[in-house]
């Protein structure tokens, strides 16, 4: 024998000997984590919460998730829950999904037992995983696909979907016009756009209502929208319902009024806020927004725990915005959940507290979200289908209809 | 070749062809599988997570490189065809029920068709134009992927079952140890495809089109063929790191695979070594490392400096930046050239050549 036939078959056994190595990882795969979920424990209970802080959606994340930590730290400095704490991780994933899907590994390897979410993209993308890792979801998306148990188990929304928005801004309309009208329906150019849009033209159809309907993605990073507008005004639409959040909602009703355009702005959950008027200034006066949570100028009884914690912090109450609140009550449903999964003594396990949120009954809001109660149930994860209309008046949202369903 | 290898003379072709020759290389690649073999027991998940998604980076980053690096093709399409490898898999499999490797293998082939179109301008174009051609064919994907609705059944995304391979499914407890051990195999399976390849006279055509193709072409390559067979084997490897990319994150929309993902593996690439299989690797592995390592540096220095942590995602895109044109101007053929360097360093110590 060679030597070089010699070194050939060592090197074939040294080929064979590392690919026996790692077929015997198949079988001998290392597994699970110890954890703090026993129901007697008082450690803190952790979470994961992945935000938009400077995104393209970071002007409503950034406060939708500062409402969320404000939550936290004033259920905390209450003693938290049952005695135990919330322990919060939060990062900014800037709207991009890679970094959310990274964010939410590094969640479940802390151990958390409930992530709060943010967008569309984010929490579609990590749906599946997380009913494979039974870890309860809550996010500001409101995407209609989210709410079926048997597809997303472990999706909760508090608010009414996108799609139910969308529904009360078309009935809304087909009464405001009393006639034929149209209505164009212009939206982020994402699954968070896109999720009502299909719903609301099978509603005008199903309806009967006497909408000529259009959909118009909205060009991302542009600082004019006249091409869109044109679109809109050779449809011969009248109303325009908007989907996106609210500074390009502003740039839009700047441009309209810049043109002149006589079309009613109609905005949904995330620019049917009071950034959205403060941005676009007087151009903001007279349009409307379909939105489920209140904000803290109407003063409902919800408000009053946020109106004290900002005060406590020597903050002005006013300064909290819609998404602010919305930030603050959602993660206050979550916190129920984990509250009655404790009170029962169960283990704090996210199977738990999916349980616990599905059968524990209405979570009171104040009046708050969709007017009233939060409650899920083990077939629908739909929290709310109430909506309240909104008309801005000298700078301020103006309660117009209560509670409006589809 | 590093220079230490020089004055080997082979006295057989089979000895001439093995793939190692030298005993630190038979050494290196020995630890290597060591190291690769014992890392699920030392990595919790989520750096088990991580290495997976640098594995599957490395196979896209292989073909990708394949490419460019040897044929000197610019492609800015990566991203839609990792899109269509992912669909195709995603789709077959969700809806028309196919077992997951035949359903990876139709991804296979149908990118690899694909690059053969978006190929043909490349008869005709070089370069830069080159670059905007397969730009428009990234642009051109990703519309189809968002806009025929029926692809995701208007939904926007497709979900896909947990992998099955011939009755043998991946349990929850043990995901991304057993995603592992499949993705280093398919890893290892490609590098060593890839490097055969450019030991065969096909892949050396590709390197004669690439160095100078006028010269090529008067030698005997066929121009068409060659670039057209280059986009094909680039793309059966994007199509498979695609639909691997499907299988494992178990669900995907067109927001996976946008232009930022065709500019992430041209960074893999320039990082790791244009030309190289290895560097092809090695640009995969640090480009994914890459905004983790950031994250933590934040997380450390947080409490000295909030704005780090406060302004996170920019400084992430600051670094990945920063990182592309340290590499451009001080070694632009990546880690691959500075790891043989180190090599020659040693091999030849105590002497400087």
């Amino acid at each position: 024998m060679t030597h070089s036939q010699k070194s050939t078959r060592r090197h074939s056994r040294l080929i064979a000997s590392a690919a026996l190595a790692s077929a015997s990882l198949m079988v001998l795969s290392a597994c699970g984590s110890g954890d703090a979920s026993s129901a007697d424990s008082d450690e803190p209970i952790p979470i994961g919460i992945i935000a938009d802080r400077s995104g393209a959606t970071g002007d409503v994340g950034a406060p939708y998730n500062d409402g969320m930590l404000a939550y936290i730290e004033q259920l905390n400095a209450a003693g938290g829950i049952e005695g135990r704490e919330i322990e919060a991780h939060s990062n900014d994933y800037a709207y991009e999904i890679p970094q959310a899907e990274e964010l939410y590994r590094r969640y479940v390897n802390d151990g958390v037992v409930a992530i709060m979410g943010w967008g569309t993209g984010d929490t579609e993308a990590l749906r599946t995983r997380v009913a494979n890792d039974e870890l309860p979801f809550m996010s500001g998306s409101f995407s209609e696909e989210l709410t079926v148990p048997e597809e997303s188990p472990y999706n909760f929304l508090v608010a009414p979907t996108y799609s139910d928005q969308m529904r009360v801004a078309l009935n809304w309309i087909a009464q405001d016009a009393g006639g034929e009208t149209g209505v164009a329906v212009l939206h982020n150019d994402s699954p968070f756009g896109t999720s009502p849009v299909a719903d609301g033209e099978a509603w005008v159809e199903e309806q009967g209502l006497d909408i000529d309907y259009v959909s118009h993605a909205m060009p991302a990073g542009t600082t004019n929208f006249a091409g869109v507008l044109s679109q809109v005004d050779s449809a011969g639409a009248e109303y325009i319902v908007v989907q996106n959040v609210a500074s390009p909602a502003a740039q839009l009703a700047r441009d309209l009024a810049a043109q002149g355009g006589e079309q009613k702005i109609i905005c949904l959950n995330w620019c049917g806020n009071e950034l959205f008027i403060t941005s676009a200034g007087d151009a903001a006066e007279g349009h409307l927004m379909v939105q489920p949570i209140a904000p803290i100028s109407a003063e409902k009884p919800g408000h009053e725990a946020i109106a004290a914690y900002l005060e406590e912090q020597g903050q002005d109450s006013e300064s909290a915005g819609v998404s602010y609140v919305q930030g603050w009550y959602t993660m206050h449903v979550m916190a129920e959940g984990i509250r009655h999964t404790l009170e029962a003594g169960e283990d704090l396990t996210g199977a738990a507290i999916r349980e616990s949120l599905e059968t524990m009954g209405a979570v009171d809001t104040g009046e708050v979200i969709g007017g009233g109660p939060v409650e899920f149930s083990p077939e629908s994860h739909r929290g709310s289908v109430a909506s309240n209309v909104y008309e801005v008046q000298d700078g301020r949202m103006v309660e117009v209809e209560a509670g409006a369903t589809p | 070749m590093p220079a230490v290898e020089t004055g080997r003379h082979h006295t057989s072709y089979r000895s001439e062809q093995r793939l190692w020759h030298t005993r630190p290389q038979i050494v290196r690649m020995a630890l290597l599988a060591v190291a690769a073999a014992v890392l699920p027991f030392v990595l919790d998940n989520y750096w088990l997570a991580i290495a997976n998604t640098a594995l599957i980076a490395a196979i896209g980053a292989i073909g990708l490189n394949i490419l460019v690096g040897y044929t000197g093709q610019i492609s800015l399409g990566q991203g839609g065809f990792l899109a269509v490898g992912a669909f195709t898999t995603a789709i077959l499999t969700d809806r028309a029920g196919v077992p997951a490797p035949l359903s990876i293998l139709a991804a296979v082939v149908l990118t690899a068709a694909v690059g053969v179109i978006v190929g043909l301008p490349a008869l005709r174009l070089k370069g830069l134009y080159l670059a905007i051609a397969t730009l428009a064919s990234q642009m051109v994907i990703i519309f189809i992927v968002r806009r025929w609705g029926f692809l995701t059944e208007g939904q926007g995304f497709v979900d896909v079952s947990r992998l099955e391979v011939f009755g043998f499914r991946i349990e929850r407890t043990t995901f991304e140890q057993q995603w592992y051990v499949i993705l280093l195999v398919i890893t290892i399976l490609v590098a060593l495809t890839a490097t055969n390849l450019f030991r065969t006279s096909v892949g050396r055509s590709f390197m004669a089109v690439r160095d100078q193709d006028i010269a090529a072409s008067a030698m005997g390559v066929n121009l068409t063929r060659t670039k057209l067979t280059a986009f094909a084997l680039s793309n059966a490897y994007v199509g498979l790191a695609g639909a691997l990319l499907a299988h494992y994150t178990e669900i995907i929309s067109w927001e996976k695979f946008t232009i930022d993902v065709s500019i992430t593996y041209l960074a893999m690439i320039i990082v790791g070594g244009m030309g190289s299989v290895a560097g092809a690797v090695y640009g995969a592995v640090f480009i994914t490392l890459l905004p983790v390592v950031v994250r933590m540096l934040a997380d450390v220095l947080g409490g000295v400096a909030p704005v780090l942590s406060r302004q996170l995602p920019a400084f992430e895109h600051a670094a990945f930046g920063l990182v592309i044109i340290v590499f451009l101007i001080f070694e632009p053929r990546g880690l691959n050239r500075i790891w043989q360097r180190i090599k020659d360093y040693f091999g030849f110590w105590p002497f400087r050549y």
